[in-house]
């Protein structure tokens, strides 16, 4: 397939799972900013790049993701369920009772989640003992850990970046969603510029791109391990609630019925059935 | 039902905070969820918002307070005891400081699930020296517990509601540190029953002993604000008094709360009465409403009915519909004769 095809293809991907997540603030209160700022992300990788399985989400040969900001969950079961994980259909159960999907990333219930989030700072320093554990075992499972850049505010954060640089976790990957706001805007509640030289002070090979350009993202998940040795680190500048236009910058979104299909024309598909993989 | 107050501590933490310029309120971006949105509105210049970032919020409260401020910590319980305990106990409890730490969303309060259902605070806080503990059960004691804990010297954890709140006991009997409240006693003679209750299962419990008591019951039902200190001799002569045992009920585990810590109580005194521990039995739980959820952890009305069934040894016959029907007013204790 042309790279063009190959782009284009998962740029409808982002906007499906974008498409999904609106669904869901139309049935439930849902984290909708955060969920919708790394939905090209996940398109990239999970329809990229990422080793896994559907039908074996326990596979061990398979690549870890650990959504660190387990709140966005809404657009991680979006994407599972288009990868195969299970069905489309299971994502109209949000906040119901005996969902496989869950509020917060829920490992328990959801097939394909390795790792239940949603108290924030966790993720990281998991992902640093998940791929010390693979590399002691001679294994090649790589660990992808998706952060808010709000969360960066924790400090175990930088305890874990401090290991996986000193254990040289060369298949450890850390993408940070810098889509500057958290319930208000990052800068403003506690600043965390300059970024991405934390993160190479911190001794991580580290990229700055626009999160929201398929290309660039394929383009850099494609360049992973940046550095022999090192840890690698994402800075994806993204915008909260990229692509919904009720969404920008909001923390959180209930929409009713007539504001969902707005939404859901203004991604180009509105429709009942509209939006299925 | 009584009165529905909305966002009470909200409005409460500015008046309250209007002579004591040393009160400093801080935050972990979740301004609006802890309802200092007004604080922070009304006094920006003793609002501190820290980010995502609890630990070092903890030990920053320890060091403002050294300097004679008075900080008002404000996030979910989860995020102050399990994140940051080390920094509370060691920056905040160990210098004994006077830092208050609202931990809001405690037990089954939040659809959040395990990350932010608080359900083992009391527990840790409680063990921790120094600490005070307190937990709200309705709008007068969220109005009135900032007043209450004024004079303590050292640091002091509530944990509190948000959102809508209903008024259980009458506006003009505030919270007093030590005390709890009698919410129901016997019309005469000794209870076949005492009740413990605190937070937000004191509403069930309400409900509960009403049904019972019009079956004929004799039960003395007292609120129990603070869980530490725990020494109010009306708890232990109400539970010498109860001819068939003590039922404790708290959103909260059953190991290390109000269960525990009225177990403790009884067994130091040498008073050997059945004991049943309602609660969370050990286990996390998951995501849903707090009705759902009390329902299915056995924290509601239906269940204290359960409990007290099994210690008495006989059926009640109270279905849900007499449970629903109860309707609850403002209680005023001090309007009641005291059963001791």
């Amino acid at each position: 397939m042309a790279r063009d095809e190959r782009i284009a293809e998962l740029e409808e991907k982002a906007r499906r799972i974008r498409a999904h997540v609106v669904r869901i603030a139309g049935m439930s209160d849902c984290h909708t900013g955060g969920s919708l700022s790394i939905a090209d992300m996940l398109a990239g990788l999970y329809f990229h790049t990422l080793r896994v399985d559907p039908g074996l989400p326990g596979w061990e040969g398979r690549d870890y993701f650990i959504l660190s900001k387990g709140h966005c969950v809404p657009a991680l079961d979006a994407a599972l369920a288009m990868r195969g994980f299970f069905p489309e259909d299971a994502l109209t159960t949000h906040l119901q009772l005996d969902s496989i999907i869950s509020g917060h990333a829920c490992a328990r219930v959801t097939p394909g989640i390795d790792v239940s989030t949603g108290s924030l700072g966790h993720g990281l320093s998991i992902g640093v003992g998940l791929a010390l554990g693979v590399r002691m075992d001679g294994a090649a499972n790589r660990v992808f850990v998706m952060i808010g850049d709000g969360e960066l505010q924790e400090g175990s954060n930088w305890e874990a970046a401090m290991a996986g640089a000193h254990h040289k976790l060369e298949g450890l990957v850390a993408i940070v969603d810098r889509n500057m706001y958290q319930t208000g805007p990052t800068e403003e509640m506690m600043a965390l510029e300059p970024l991405a030289d934390k993160w190479r002070a911190f001794g991580w090979a580290t990229r700055v791109i626009d999160g929201h350009d398929m290309a660039q993202i394929v383009e850099t998940l494609d360049a992973l391990p940046f550095e022999k040795g090192r840890p690698s680190a994402i800075v994806s500048r993204t915008e909260k609630g990229h692509g919904v236009s009720m969404s920008i910058h909001q923390h959180m979104n209930r929409f009713d019925e007539a504001q969902t299909a707005t939404m859901l024309a203004e991604l180009g598909q509105g429709g009942g059935e509209g939006g299925r993989n | 039902m009584g009165e529905i107050l909305s966002r009470v501590h909200a409005n409460n933490l500015v008046r309250w905070a209007a002579d004591k310029p040393n009160a400093v309120v801080f935050s972990a971006d979740l301004t609006g969820s802890t309802e200092v949105d007004l604080f922070r509105d009304a006094y920006p210049g003793r609002f501190f918002s820290f980010g995502v970032a609890e630990q070092n919020m903890l030990s920053f409260a320890g060091g403002m307070a050294r300097e004679g401020f008075l900080p008002l910590v404000h996030t979910f319980g989860v995020f102050i005891y399990r994140r940051a305990y080390d920094q509370v106990a060691m920056s905040v409890a160990y210098p004994n400081l006077p830092v208050r730490m609202f931990g809001f969303l405690p037990g089954v309060t939040t659809p959040g699930g395990a990350t932010h259902q608080a359900i083992e605070d009391v527990a840790l806080m409680r063990s921790l020296p120094n600490m005070t503990v307190l937990d709200c059960g309705d709008a007068t004691d969220v109005e009135t517990v900032l007043d209450a804990i004024e004079t303590i010297p050292g640091p002091v954890y509530v944990r509190m509601l948000r959102g809508e709140v209903p008024r259980l006991f009458a506006a003009a009997e505030p919270l007093r540190v030590g005390r709890s409240r009698l919410v129901h006693a016997p019309a005469s003679g000794p209870a076949d029953l005492a009740v413990f209750s605190s937070g937000i299962c004191t509403e069930e419990a309400i409900r509960a002993v009403r049904a019972m008591a019009d079956r004929g019951l004799a039960i003395h039902h007292r609120h129990v604000s603070t869980l530490k200190p725990f020494d109010d001799p009306a708890i232990l002569a109400a539970a010498v008094e109860a001819r068939c045992g003590v039922i404790t009920m708290e959103n909260h585990v059953v190991v290390g709360g109000l269960g525990s810590a009225v177990a403790e109580t009884l067994a130091e005194a040498g008073v050997g009465k059945k004991l049943v521990r309602i609660g969370l039995a050990d286990t996390f739980a998951h995501g849903a409403s707090k009705a759902y959820l009390m329902k299915e952890y056995g924290l509601d009305a239906a269940a204290l009915i359960r409990r007290a069934e099994g210690l008495l040894g006989r059926t009640l016959n109270i279905g849900e519909a007499d449970l629903a029907a109860v309707r609850i007013e403002p209680v005023h204790s001090m309007a009641k004769a005291e059963a001791l």
